[in-house]
């Protein structure tokens, strides 16, 4: 009963929240359930897949890195989603900003990449808990879902509309980082996106610790927990929710900054990872990092794997249709509590 | 102004009073006398827009016919998410589902557009209905339901892109007559039939709306948007009058696409199934407002315009603005920071607002 | 009666507002022939659209300083401008407004679902469009009176691509047996794949594998060009646009395949001015069969140079192709001596421009159809940072390299 409309309930958003007592109970079955079944399909894939060794290799590991970055886009966009209980359709838009703006520092500051990323870390913070503050959080706070959305929407547009005003629709390229790549089982890969793929295991890290080792993390799980709860014992509501969303655009700006060296820039680069994040955070569970995780590897491996027999936009429509399915018979996401 | 004289019953619920309990709604007298007055309100508006193709260039009724295919999208959606509450963002799969079975059978087997539209409807319908029921069946709301009926217009979008009987990604497009033909809905370039085939359509879903409303499915329906164990507990039956709700909205949805087809004479996978199709739908009925009858009209001829209007400012730019002059972008961030501050400072959007600003 | 005045406000209000709208001047006043042009001058596309745009006003611009149109007393053009936004409904309602302001002919539209759309208007206007960037075959193939088009279609870039490839190969004694083809999905790459397939089967060169890719949600190419050399083929074949091109360009990079080369039939990347920059190392030696503004020409490079210095940015091929058909329009209202829409279409429909700015076989004609009989492609390589002709040997700037020594 915890999806009826908000009428009755104002206090909080409703969405499924994982039950934390008995996640820890039933933790093992349905994540191993899901390890299994990704393994026993590369299993298939290889020894039945007819298809030859080396491409395979190549393509899960592929797969696995581009796993690595959507990754890196969903683990903030699952606190905002787990947490606030917003749809943020500007996770996608707030990407490409970040991007642009380690593009800015690295060729009109001459700044290296990798160093501008960490400087971008602090300005997507601040944007993040501005936009929160002022935009979202008394729509939030009243228990409003649909409101967020749209105001998410708008400010995409207006994010990708500016930037298309600054800098123009032609593709740009952010200059010299880190060249080369590695072979691995006689796969290959680069190292930028071998960083990417660290960044997005280092994101992860962090924020696991930051929720589970510290107060502040202690109230962020709280609120998203019994909002209502929370506030009664002395936590400021508004607070956590502004500085979430603040860290949702923090991790955001380090996929940018990693992102950035193998992708052209365009204004509408970043809107392309937008709903594949929310397939990620629906499969790995609101709110759950380390679903994030699993979770976008999944999707990667998917799209990859999956474009030897399914080509083009084939893959796309397995990834959809994982989506829906997911949402109807597991809302709560392979990490989540069964209901 | 007579304004004054009904001042009398100050809390006359209107038909499509957002969000609140409907108490009351059911006294006769109160119903019958709101009802009439927005239909005598629905035929004034319906009548003077009728004379408007006689009066514009043909530049101007491209962009007013524009304006009218957002309304019929925004009424089309406010039934299903503003009465019903059921929160869609895949209103371009049923669009797309129009313009497609209009364009399919027109150009495949030479079907009357007419026709098509039918067709299109109850295609529209079904997977509107089939859609909503596997949500609502697994007990998907709010942002769950908006981004499960995402989903299923993305999925729309990628089939049609890989079915080669609706020709991929190549799309179709409408023949040319030589004359004007009522049976094959082709008329000359700027004839105001154009015009008043969309008011039409606009016309019968406003109507449509006041209707459905007032009806018993409309009362239930709204009854369990604003609470829905209540409404159970009532006896309700909760799922039926949802999904009439949202065959209703899907069926008249289809119709714009299928006018879209005729009207622009080329139907692409994105033209038709595209997430922006899906925004067109829901931003005219947020910005005029969400469950209201004349909310979806007023937001429509705010949007509909508004990208020509900046166009044509920045085309020729007064001196104060003219450092924007080749500027690329700016309509569509007015058009957003417009979205963004209405949901914010108006929640009831332009007509919700004014309206109870002239009540109290 | 609150609800009735309310409702009918805005009604009012509306009417007043879409009467404000209809103020676009009419005719064309004071001597100047007007030529409309549309293209995406806001939206994702807008960087090329302005571009192209830019390209279409200087062809104005140099027409009308070197005495207008003779043929009508030294009549001067103007552009008028349309915004796409890159989307067919606007494109469409662009078109209308132009027409209606009085344009004799448009130009346009760099995307084939808007230009679709155009040429249904242009049509039913009676309006010629002569359109400078649109690949599809499918705009062509609706019977239209009204629609030209300069460059050439998907299904003769794939064939010329091939006849390219193969007489390349063979003039470096290193005829080729085989490819592997990677191409992004939908209309564009496939009438390309299909139509330089059937060239290169008939030629005996084999192709060993189709691999496609998606337009949306592609960050990552080593796949399909993995999947493409598992198969050992001379040289690996590209279709695409810019972004995807430049990661199977980075991709082949990686996994260094031993082949002869890596070939772009109508690739929107391996050409562009901006490649070179962006691939670096990867995109060293890359081949393109595409349409190609004519390097070798002084004409085009005084163009080109005026272009830098007006606009600040190089003129790309697809801003030369507005140029030209511009230049296409101009010669037809010589040639008509009449800026009657239906006499431009005529003196269009039969007429031949000498010398075109492009690398074409000949000069500009139209067939039936609306399209130019000559428009073809040339070979193009990225040699030490720029995109040089290198085939075949009328419009060469440098030698090629084949097989490239990767």
């Amino acid at each position: 009963m915890t999806t009826s409309p908000t009428a009755t309930d104002p206090g909080g958003p409703t969405i499924v929240e994982p039950d934390r007592e008995r996640r820890s109970l039933k933790l093992p079955a349905a994540p191993l359930f899901v390890l299994a079944a990704v393994v026993v399909a590369l299993a298939l894939v290889y020894t039945v897949g007819q298809r030859e060794t080396g491409l395979v290799t190549q393509s899960v590991a592929t797969g696995l890195l581009l796993g690595g970055v959507y990754a890196l886009v969903s683990v903030g966009l699952t606190l905002i989603f787990g947490v606030l209980g917003i749809v943020n359709f500007a996770q996608g838009a707030m990407l490409t900003m970040a991007m642009f703006l380690v593009y800015e520092m690295s060729t009109s500051g001459g700044i290296p990449v990798y160093v501008a990323t960490l400087l971008a870390v602090p300005v997507m913070f601040l944007f993040g808990v501005l936009v929160q503050a002022t935009l979202l959080n008394k729509l939030t706070m009243a228990g409003n879902e649909e409101g967020p959305l749209l105001i998410t929407l708008g400010l995409s547009l207006l994010i990708v509309n500016v930037l298309l005003m600054i800098f123009g629709g032609r593709p740009l390229r952010v200059p010299g980082s880190v060249s080369g790549r590695v072979e691995i089982l006689d796969a290959i890969m680069s190292y930028e996106r071998l960083i990417a793929f660290g960044g997005a295991l280092l994101v992860a890290g962090a924020l696991t610790l930051l929720l589970r080792g510290t107060s502040f993390g202690l109230s962020i799980r709280a609120v998203s927990a019994n909002t209502q709860g929370a506030s009664l014992v002395g936590v400021d509501v508004s607070r956590v929710y502004a500085l979430t969303f603040g860290i949702g655009s923090a991790c955001v700006a380090v996929a940018g900054g990693l992102m950035a060296p193998f992708l052209s820039l365009t204004p509408s680069v970043g809107e392309q990872f937008t709903i594949l994040a929310f397939v990620i955070v629906v499969l790995g569970g609101l709110g759950n990092v380390a679903g994030a995780v699993v979770g976008g590897l999944i999707i990667g491996l998917v799209q990859t794997v999956g474009a030897l027999y399914l080509p083009g936009t084939g893959s796309l429509i397995l990834v959809f249709g994982v989506f829906v399915l997911v949402l109807f018979f597991r809302p709560q996401g392979i990490f989540g509590a069964t209901r | 102004m007579s304004a004054t004289s009904t001042a009398g019953t100050p809390g006359t619920p209107d038909p499509g009073a957002t969000r609140r309990p409907s108490v009351g709604l059911d006294d006769p007298r109160l119903k019958d006398r709101s009802t009439s007055r927005t239909y005598a309100a629905l035929a004034l508006i319906v009548a003077l827009l009728a004379v408007l193709p006689l009066l514009l260039d043909e530049q101007t009724e491209a962009v007013a016919i524009r304006t009218l295919i957002f309304a019929i999208l925004a009424v089309g959606w406010n039934l299903m998410s503003g009465y019903g509450g059921m929160f869609s963002f895949g209103h371009a799969a049923f669009f797309g589902i129009g313009a497609y079975t209009d364009a399919y059978l027109l150009v495949e087997h030479g079907v009357s557009p007419w026709i098509s539209m039918l067709v299109g409807a109850t295609i529209s319908a079904a997977a509107g209905t089939l859609i909503a029921f596997l949500c609502l069946r697994y007990r998907l709301a709010g942002a769950y339901f908006a981004l499960a009926t995402f989903a299923f217009a993305q999925v729309f979008l990628l089939a049609v892109q890989n079915l080669d009987f609706l020709r991929r990604t190549e799309g179709f497009n409408v023949p040319l007559l030589l004359e004007d033909s009522w049976s094959m809905m082709q008329f000359e370039q700027g004839s105001p039939i154009y015009f008043w085939i969309p008011l039409a359509v606009l016309a019968l879903g406003l109507f449509g709306t006041v209707a459905f409303v007032n009806s018993r499915a409309g009362q239930y329906v709204q009854a369990v948007r604003d609470d829905e164990v209540a409404a159970a507990s009532l006896g309700i039956r909760v799922m039926r009058y949802r999904l009439v709700t949202v065959a209703l909205s899907c069926a008249f949805t289809s119709l714009a696409g299928a006018f879209y087809t005729q009207y622009y004479f080329f139907v692409g996978p994105e033209q038709a199934f595209g997430s922006g199709v899906s925004v067109n739908a829901i931003v005219p009925a947020v910005i005029g407002g969400i469950g209201t009858v004349f909310g979806p009209l007023v937001g429509a001829l705010v949007v509909g315009p508004l990208s020509e209007w900046i166009a044509q400012i920045l085309r020729d730019p007064p001196e104060s603005l003219a450092f924007l002059q080749g500027v690329t972008g700016l309509d569509v961030a007015i058009y957003a920071a417009l979205l963004v501050l209405i949901v914010l400072f108006m929640p009831k959007g332009i007509y919700g607002t004014l309206r109870d600003r002239f009540r109290s | 009666m609150k609800k009735v005045s309310l409702a009918a406000a805005f009604a009012a209000s509306a009417l007043a507002l879409s009467a404000c709208g209809g103020s676009g001047s009419s005719g064309s006043a004071d001597g100047e022939i007007m030529i409309g042009a549309v293209h995406p001058l806001t939206g994702a596309l807008a960087g090329v659209g302005s571009l192209m745009n830019n390209g279409a006003q200087m062809a104005v611009d140099d027409i009308n300083a070197a005495g207008g149109i003779e043929a009508l007393d030294g009549a001067q053009l103007t552009l008028g401008e349309g915004d796409s936004k890159g989307v067919a409904d606007s494109g469409q309602s662009e078109a209308q407004r132009l027409i209606s302001e009085g344009a004799v002919a448009l130009v346009g539209t760099y995307q084939s679902d808007v230009t679709a759309n155009v040429s249904a208007v242009a049509e039913r206007s009676g309006v010629p469009l002569v359109i400078d960037v649109a690949v599809d075959d499918s705009i062509l193939e609706q019977g239209y009176q009204n629609t030209f088009r300069i460059q050439p279609n998907a299904t003769s870039m794939g064939t010329d691509g091939a006849k390219a490839l193969i007489a390349l190969a063979e003039a470096n004694d290193e005829p080729i047996e085989s490819v592997s083809y990677i191409h992004i999905e939908g209309a564009f790459g496939q009438s390309v794949f299909d139509a330089f397939a059937e060239e290169a089967e008939a030629n005996g060169v084999e192709v060993l594998e189709e691999v496609t890719y998606p337009g949306t949600n592609f960050t990552d190419a080593t796949t399909q060009v993995r999947e493409a050399a598992a198969a050992d083929p001379d040289v690996i074949v590209a279709t695409g646009y810019y972004p995807d091109s430049l990661l199977i360009a980075q991709a082949v990079e990686a996994l260094g395949p031993d082949v002869d080369a890596v070939y772009g039939v109508a690739n929107g990347g391996f050409d562009d001015g901006a490649f070179p920059g962006d691939a670096g190392q990867a995109g060293n030696q890359v081949l393109s069969a595409n349409y190609h503004y004519a390097a070798t020409d002084e004409r085009v490079q005084d163009i080109r140079t005026r272009f830098e210095e007006e606009y600040g940015k190089p003129m790309e091929t697809a801003s030369m192709l507005s140029y030209q058909a511009v230049v296409v329009i101009a010669q037809a209202l010589e040639e008509a001596g009449s800026d009657d829409p239906e006499a431009v279409r005529e003196a269009l429909a039969g007429i031949e421009v000498d010398d075109p700015l492009l690398a074409f076989d000949g000069p500009i004609t139209f067939d039936e159809t609306g399209q130019n009989e000559n428009a073809t492609v040339i070979v193009m390589q990225i040699q030490d940072g720029e995109v040089e002709q290198v085939f075949p040997e009328d419009f060469t700037t440098s030698e090629p390299v084949y097989p490239t020594n990767r």
